[in-house]
């Protein structure tokens, strides 16, 4: 009874021991599989559906209208593009934090939502040519008084959108040395709103925003001024994943042959953008 | 303005509702066996549902939503909608809450019943079928209705995974009109009507199956 116990363990034992000898030495018998194709690495031909990947809480970029169709000066561009290809287009929106990440695991096919090209980001996906230039900005009340020193490091708070790249600004400047304290909000709209009810002394925006927001409601513009600017000029690119590169191409060439176009113009003067 | 998307938020409704009542349901699928299985199982079982209980009940959900949605699933060779994924992991969660409930509730059936049913010829399952689930689950309907409750808040960070419901609905409206209060307002309103309303219908549901003489109500 006893042998046949230590013949059973012993025969698991092996077993166990050979199973992951053989896995180890996988590689060298038989090679790696090659990595999958991307979906994209051809033009998509005309048919193809393409999933359009947006916030839809970015007006005037892109938004929904109040039968819940997505709308905005992206999603037009995006149509034209699509149409110009022949592709059928659904735009879906999505949450922001997680935007890269499904554009990543497949969920969407690429991004077109008002994103700023940074090395972060392009860490991870690929970028279009720029289509929009912007500047990150500090308004303030239009009766404050202090300089942008005396209101850095004030100790007060700063508003800035959550997880926008205002957000990260705010970070630099505090790494910087500057003692202010950052209230990140879900929008800029909320960033703004926290300046006009006092909970924040200034707001760190992107004139992107910014310039639409102010000619939509010249109240709210009437309250606010510019006390400086942030860094240099960023850029708006659409993001695909690494080895789309035919999506990426015919979504290039289909930007340059739009900028180059009288359609651009209206495009911008409809949305303010 | 606001007024033009009322009808947009209002479509969250069936989302919302889909989340919770497929989660729900799905967690009281889990939840009761897991609670027998606490109640009345080997030792061995009880450790391996206490981790599951332990896991779901430690991990917040959005943390659970992503790494099913993107880890799980995908890892064993399929990719669910998010919808569908959602109601899992809602499901999954919520069985772990639900369990427990279930176990507190089968817990407060006499012992002597079970006892007297195996004495008469029950058998143990049987027994337990028959004798103290039809009494527990009655016991359960109070704390069961709050975890309805929960579930529909819980419900609201299934935004993440593009699932639109009332609140994802809400913020899109806000961000189109620049007007936040009004579409809140709504959009609180609606949890209140559905937070009341199934309550009390729960609470309709358990004034008439109660166990007469048991004391205490919602």
């Amino acid at each position: 009874m006893i042998k046949t116990q230590y013949a059973i363990a012993g025969i698991v034992i092996a077993l166990i021991v050979g199973a992951a000898a053989s896995w180890v030495m996988r590689p060298l018998i038989s090679p790696p599989p090659p990595p999958p194709k991307a979906k994209f690495a051809e033009i998509p031909p005309p048919g193809t559906k393409i999933i359009h990947g947006m916030d839809a809480a970015y007006p005037p970029f892109t938004e929904i209208d109040p039968t819940g169709k997505a709308v905005g000066f992206d999603v037009d561009v995006v149509d034209w593009i699509a149409k110009k290809y022949g592709w059928t287009v659904e735009h879906k929106p999505w949450e922001w934090a997680a935007i890269v990440t499904a554009l990543v695991k497949g969920d969407l096919d690429f991004i077109a939502s008002g994103m700023t090209h940074t090395a972060e980001r392009a860490g991870e996906v690929w970028f279009t040519i720029p289509y929009y230039t912007y500047i990150h900005h500090i308004l303030v009340s239009i009766g404050e008084t202090r300089t942008k020193e005396e209101i850095l490091n004030s100790g007060q708070y700063i508003s800035c959108q959550l997880g926008a790249t205002s957000d990260k600004w705010a970070e630099k400047l505090l790494k910087e040395g500057y003692k202010f304290k950052k209230l990140a909000l879900d929008s800029y709209e909320l960033a703004f709103e926290a300046v006009l009810d006092g909970r924040a002394v200034g707001v760190l925006s992107d004139s992107a925003f910014t310039g639409p927001y102010f000619k939509e409601r010249p109240d709210v513009a009437a309250k606010f001024k510019e006390l400086c600017t942030v860094g240099g000029v960023e850029s708006y690119a659409y993001a695909t994943r690494p080895g789309d590169y035919g999506l990426r191409n015919a979504l290039n060439q289909g930007l340059e042959e739009l900028m180059a176009s009288p359609y651009w113009d209206e495009l911008r003067e409809k949305w303010g953008v | 303005m606001v007024w033009e998307y009322l009808s947009y938020i209002f479509w969250g409704v069936p989302w919302t509702l889909g989340l919770v009542g497929g989660g729900l349901a799905l967690g009281f699928i889990i939840g009761l066996p897991i609670a027998i299985g606490q109640v009345y199982g080997s030792k061995g079982l009880k450790a391996a549902l206490d981790m599951y209980v332990w896991f779901f009940r430690s991990t917040a959900l959005l943390v659970l939503l992503f790494l099913f949605f993107w880890g799980v699933f995908p890892a064993f060779g399929f990719k669910l909608d998010a919808l569908i994924c959602s109601i899992v992991v809602l499901g999954l969660r919520t069985g772990a809450y639900q369990s427990q409930i279930f176990r507190g509730a089968i817990e407060s059936v006499g012992e002597g019943q079970l006892i007297a049913a195996c004495a008469l010829g029950m058998s143990k399952l049987r027994g337990i079928y028959h004798i103290v689930l039809p009494q527990a689950l009655r016991i359960s309907l109070p704390g069961w209705s709050n975890e309805y409750a929960i579930i529909l808040k819980d419900s609201a960070i299934c935004f993440a995974l593009g699932v639109q419901e009332i609140l994802t609905r809400t913020r899109y409206v806000v961000m189109a009109t620049h007007e936040p209060l009004l579409p809140y307002f709504i959009a609180g309103a609606l949890f209140i009507v559905l937070t009341y309303g199934v309550t009390k219908i729960i609470n309709i549901v358990y004034e008439k199956a109660k166990i007469p003489g048991l004391v205490g109500r919602m």
